[in-house]
């Protein structure tokens, strides 16, 4: 595997979506090209970020009783 | 139970009542996240995924046993979201995308022009958490979500190709150009915090010396 290669498939790595066979290619280049490597580096951070600092809202307690409430209705109506 | 005996219709529903809400419930508070990011309206959002689990419970005898149930409300969600959206008439039009791309298109050819060393790797490292929301805010929709079902929800390529009803190929180039526009926009926060530190310099030094 090539520069080019690693650049393209970075994202693919991280997503674990890379095929089996090119792993061992893919950690064989990196583990000898400072260029990569650091590239690597760089997008572990930037998905972490992405993955790990963006806030996540959780549903608010009158929507759950809205749902739990419409189930409860349709429970006891029968469907429409 | 035995086949041919049928149970009275009553008990039936109340028994898919009792099921689909074990199953479904659990996924309110993700439902909720993607819709919120999607509406960005708080109101617009509850509504959303209300219907969303109206739908989900009516179509629940197509659900396929042993297929992702996750999957299956995102994909009422994204369904109902896009009628809703487009009946609201909000979406950006076909020009406004095609702009983007060609900006984007001209960001990634500059970036190839650049030499090696990058000063990305310092400007991440400067990124705050309210720089995160606002990029992500400021993602064209279809970009957004893809990323929102990669990176928050952790869906697997096919999985969001079956949610968004697009090709893998597609997912895969949404998410490349996706999560590049998203690193984009929050380096060039993260610089403007840069500028604004560096202006602060005489005031920090001022109060150290004061102590």
């Amino acid at each position: 595997m090539d520069c080019k290669e690693v650049s393209e498939t970075l994202f693919l790595f991280f997503d674990n979506e890379m095929e089996e066979e090119l792993l061992a290619p893919f950690r064989d280049h990196v583990g000898t090209c400072g260029d990569c490597a650091r590239k690597v580096d760089y997008t572990r951070k930037l998905l972490w970020i992405v993955r790990e600092r963006t806030y996540r809202c959780s549903a608010p307690d009158r929507l759950r009783h809205r749902i739990l409430i419409s189930f409860e209705h349709r429970r006891f109506a029968g469907p429409h | 139970m035995p086949k041919g005996v049928s149970m009275p219709k009553e008990s039936v529903d109340h028994q898919k009542g009792w099921n689909f809400e074990a199953a479904a419930m659990p996924f309110v508070d993700a439902l909720y996240n993607t819709a919120y990011r999607m509406t960005r309206n708080a109101e617009d959002a509850e509504d959303l995924v209300q219907e969303t689990y109206l739908k989900a419970y009516r179509y629940y005898d197509k659900f396929e046993e042993g297929t992702n149930f996750k999957a299956w409300l995102f994909k009422i969600m994204k369904n109902t979201f896009i009628n809703n959206y487009r009946k609201k008439q909000q979406a950006p039009t076909l020009s406004d995308f095609a702009e983007i791309e060609e900006s984007f298109e001209n960001q990634v050819s500059e970036d190839a022009a650049k030499p090696t060393k990058n000063p990305e790797e310092e400007l991440l490292e400067n990124v705050l958490d309210e720089d995160v929301q606002r990029a992500l805010d400021k993602l064209p929709p279809d970009y957004r979500m893809v990323v929102l079902l990669a990176d928050l929800e952790g869906f697997s390529y096919k999985e969001i190709a079956e949610i968004l009803d697009v090709p893998v190929g597609t997912v895969m180039s949404r998410l490349y150009r996706g999560r590049r526009l998203l690193e984009a926009a929050m380096l060039e926060f993260a610089r403007d915090h840069g500028y604004l530190r560096e202006g602060d310099e005489p005031a920090k030094m001022r109060s150290r010396s004061a102590k």
